[in-house]
């Protein structure tokens, strides 16, 4: 009987420690991103105080361009809570705030729901879509993604309200899908670009570089002088995609017409010898990894950076928001370039447009989630967003500039690309095909399983299911 | 077999939520007692109960279990996007044999399963043998052996994955104390899939144990007591009375935990995602991830492709490990 007694209370406790073995680990992937429940609660009195600072801060600035859609609108919303169906990757400090403001200002309470990132995260999007169980407000891609949910069957049409005059019109086509405006973007443009350790350069006399063959010698500098040249991040796998993604500015200078034809089926990466070069350099990166790179995450990968433990690191650059919510301090240590190609004399930028928010068509809420979208686009909503989470790219509101705070690398390093005119839209923006392997075969060339050339005829036939389900006539 | 006969020769052992049907040994009933039997057991049976009974049951086998599998073979010849179908012949089943993202989990599932199963039969037995023999702490090593079941398999794949870590993880830091070079368990695609058949193997030697202890305590002691006197050592009576007389057992094993290998998705998913690139993807990995994708009918396709597959290898198995015991025994 002893024994028994014994047992059982052996099994309960090993059982618990289990349970919060398996707790802390998830917390630990979440704890940079969001902890909605009690930030949320937290959340009103910070974001109150900021909201009065940035106010009269920015009052003076404000008149360079003030338009009709950047006002916010009067309402009385009390009463209502609005559900919130958010992914962890994104930064929670920035629609916290405007939660927290909005609340303030109209009444309205949220209720946020935090998911996974990635493929689950789309998979758990898909599910809630289709069993019906859709939150009034969901945050999710803009582009191939979104055009992948059959979003007008869900979600609330923007297209006759006065918000959507204000967005830059290379947005407003990402999240068009039928003729109807489907979301509001959530935060600024990001960029697929590499980002640097700036010490690291000044210490080895490096220079930004402009071509590919040039970044590479700098990794074998930096290699030979004992550093990490690049930082892998492949435990968050789509993190993997980026050099290829982000290689679009290259294969489009060379191929001008790559997204339309590839939409046609005429045009494809094996045969396209920029688009291989996209993939070979997944390949010609790996020798620089730091060891343990596969099951690096992309937090691990915030923080190696920023503590100078990398030099580079190839992702989106979301990830500087990220980064400075943790080391505020560290930033004016990090640089951002494009991803080199071939000519030395033309570097671009690939730009991402951001996640949006959809409101639920069907929602009993709908009018206060529209209401409160409106509040999202005016500049009282966007200095709130922008002053508690970084922007890591210019605007897509229209007369929107950033404030006068945001971070160096943003301001000086990827303005210039846009400045410049040197830009363009990743191709999942361009065209609705993107492959639902993606990631598969970024981390099989990135773990030396695929050749450039296998990954690239392999990724040509994954899109193939994408164009067929789409009812494209590929052969 | 009959229904009734079947519920006599096994008895039912309730382990979580499974019911897991083991053959007990064979009884032997006197040929006196058998016809004493045929006369009580009243002939006119069929009548008193009408075929209709049976339509409650069928109705709720149908609803749940006929109409989703006849409707998955269907919509796995279409494109199907919840809404609308396009017909599209046998266009998804060819495409999931051709193309290498898809077709290599084939072979994944297969090593995966037989690897596992075999492991599990292997070990079990031993640890069974171990547990069943005159030791003192036998109910709690009893208790340790099944803990690892108790626990869910993503705690356990998010565990291992941490625990496996190339650089931090616990088992490379032992490696590396005495100056061994680390070993990327789940990055190096050449051996992540062996690492997380390990991990299976932890967490479902257990299962096979248990049965496997049922069928050893069942063997009647008076086979070992003859082997004894015959003068059989322990592993001539291992070899030739516990081996034999726990075939069924052994039976249950190998079924129970081939199918399981063959739908394995849970632990891989947790501690991989299929990954690196497709390096352990497995069936059902591959199912979702399609299904993740949109591709609804490609990913049923899969589904099919799986019941198929298992179908193919459980039941000629299962046929041929009876065939096996009635011959033993």
């Amino acid at each position: 009987m002893k024994m028994k007694k014994l047992l059982a209370v052996s099994a309960a406790v090993a059982m618990s420690a289990t349970l919060l073995a398996g707790c802390g680990s998830s917390n630990a992937t979440a704890e940079t991103a969001a902890t909605s429940g009690a930030a949320a609660t937290e959340a009103p009195a910070a974001a109150a105080t900021s909201a009065a600072e940035a106010a009269p801060a920015e009052s003076s600035t404000s008149e360079a361009a003030s338009t009709e859609a950047l006002a916010a609108p009067e309402a009385d919303l009390s009463g209502t809570t609005l559900t919130v169906l958010v992914d962890a990757d994104t930064a929670a400090e920035g629609y916290e705030a405007v939660f927290a403001a909005a609340t303030e200002k109209y009444g309205v309470k949220f209720d946020i729901e935090t998911r996974v990132g990635g493929s689950d995260g789309d998979n758990l999007v898909k599910t809630r879509l289709a069993s019906g169980d859709i939150p009034d407000l969901t945050l999710y891609n803009c582009g191939a993604k979104l055009f992948a949910l059959n979003p007008t069957e869900y979600f609330y049409d923007f297209s006759n309200d006065p918000i959507v005059n204000s967005f830059d019109d290379t947005f407003k086509s990402t999240v068009t899908y039928d003729g109807k405006v489907m979301g509001v973007p959530v935060y600024t443009t990001q960029a697929g670009a590499v980002m640097y350790y700036k010490p690291d350069y000044e210490e080895l006399g490096l220079s930004v570089p402009t071509t590919w063959d040039e970044f590479l010698s700098n990794c074998k500098a930096l290699k030979d002088a004992g550093k990490t040249a690049v930082a892998g991040s492949f435990g968050t796998s789509w993190t993997s995609q980026v050099i290829y993604l982000g290689d679009e500015y290259n294969v489009l200078a060379d191929n001008p017409t790559f997204p339309a034809d590839f939409e046609a089926g005429t045009a494809k990466y094996a045969t396209t010898p920029a688009g291989l070069e996209s993939f070979q350099k997944l390949a010609d990166v790996i020798p620089y990894y730091n060891e343990d790179y596969t099951a690096t995450t992309y937090d691990d990968a915030v923080d190696m950076l920023a503590n100078g433990e990398a030099t580079h690191w190839i992702s989106l650059t979301q990830a500087l928001g990220n980064m400075e919510s943790l080391y505020p301090d560290a930033m004016d240590n990090i640089g951002v370039f494009a991803i080199p190609g071939n000519d030395p004399d033309n570097s671009g930028l690939t730009v991402w447009y951001p996640s949006c928010w959809y409101v639920s068509k069907d929602s009993a809420n709908v009018d206060a989630a529209v209401t409160f979208m409106e509040y999202w686009c005016s500049k009282e909503a966007l200095d709130i967003y922008n002053a508690n989470s970084a922007a890591y790219g210019p605007s897509c509101i229209k007369g929107y500039s950033l404030p006068d705070n945001a971070l160096k690398c943003v301001k000086e390093d990827m303005q210039s690309y846009f400045d410049a005119g040197k830009t363009a839209p990743a191709l999942e923006f361009e065209t609705s095909v993107k492959g639902a392997n993606c990631e598969q075969f970024t981390s099989a060339v990135g773990t030396g399983q695929m050749t450039a050339e296998e990954a690239a005829s392999q990724y040509d036939e994954d899109c193939k299911k994408q164009a067929v389900q789409l009812g494209l006539n590929w052969k | 077999m009959t229904k009734t006969a079947r519920s006599r020769l096994y008895s039912s052992v309730l382990i979580g939520n499974d019911v897991i049907y083991m053959r007990q040994p064979r009884v032997f009933i006197p040929a006196a007692d058998f016809y004493e039997m045929e006369k009580v057991a009243p002939m006119k049976k069929e009548k008193i109960y009408s075929i209709w009974f049976l339509l409650p049951a069928f109705a709720i086998f149908a609803v749940f279990f006929l109409i989703p599998v006849l409707s998955s073979f269907f919509y796995s010849l279409t494109i199907w996007d919840f809404k609308t179908f396009t017909f599209c012949g046998l266009d998804n089943y060819v495409m999931f044999f051709s193309e290498p993202s898809l077709n290599t989990s084939l072979i994944h599932t297969l090593v995966y399963a037989f690897m596992t199963s075999g492991l599990k039969v292997l070990f079990a037995f031993f640890i069974a043998l171990f547990l069943t023999s005159k030791i003192r702490t036998k109910s709690f090593i009893r208790s340790a052996v099944f803990f690892p079941n108790l626990v869910s398999a993503i705690a356990v794949g998010i565990t291992f994955s941490t625990l496996m870590h190339p650089t931090k993880g616990i088992i490379n830091i032992i490696i590396k104390a005495p100056g061994g070079s680390t070993v990327n368990f789940l990055g190096d695609p050449n051996i992540a899939l062996f690492s997380v058949i390990a991990v299976d193997v932890w967490k479902g030697v257990s299962i096979a144990t248990v049965i496997y202890i049922a069928g050893i305590q069942s063997i009647d002691s008076t086979y070992y007591e003859a082997a004894q006197i015959d003068g059989a050592s322990f592993w001539q009576r291992v070899w030739n009375v516990t081996l034999p007389m726990c075939a069924p057992a052994m039976d249950s094993v190998i079924i129970l935990s081939l199918i399981g290998g063959l739908r394995c998705f849970d632990l891989i998913w947790a501690m991989t995602g299929g990954g690196p690139g497709f390096a352990t993807d497995v069936i059902d990995s591959v199912v979702y991830k399609q299904y993740a994708a949109g591709f609804y009918g490609l990913s049923i396709a899969g589904n099919v492709i799986m019941l198929v597959l298992i179908s193919i290898i459980a039941f000629p198995l299962q046929h041929f490990l009876n065939k096996r015991e009635e011959a033993l025994s």
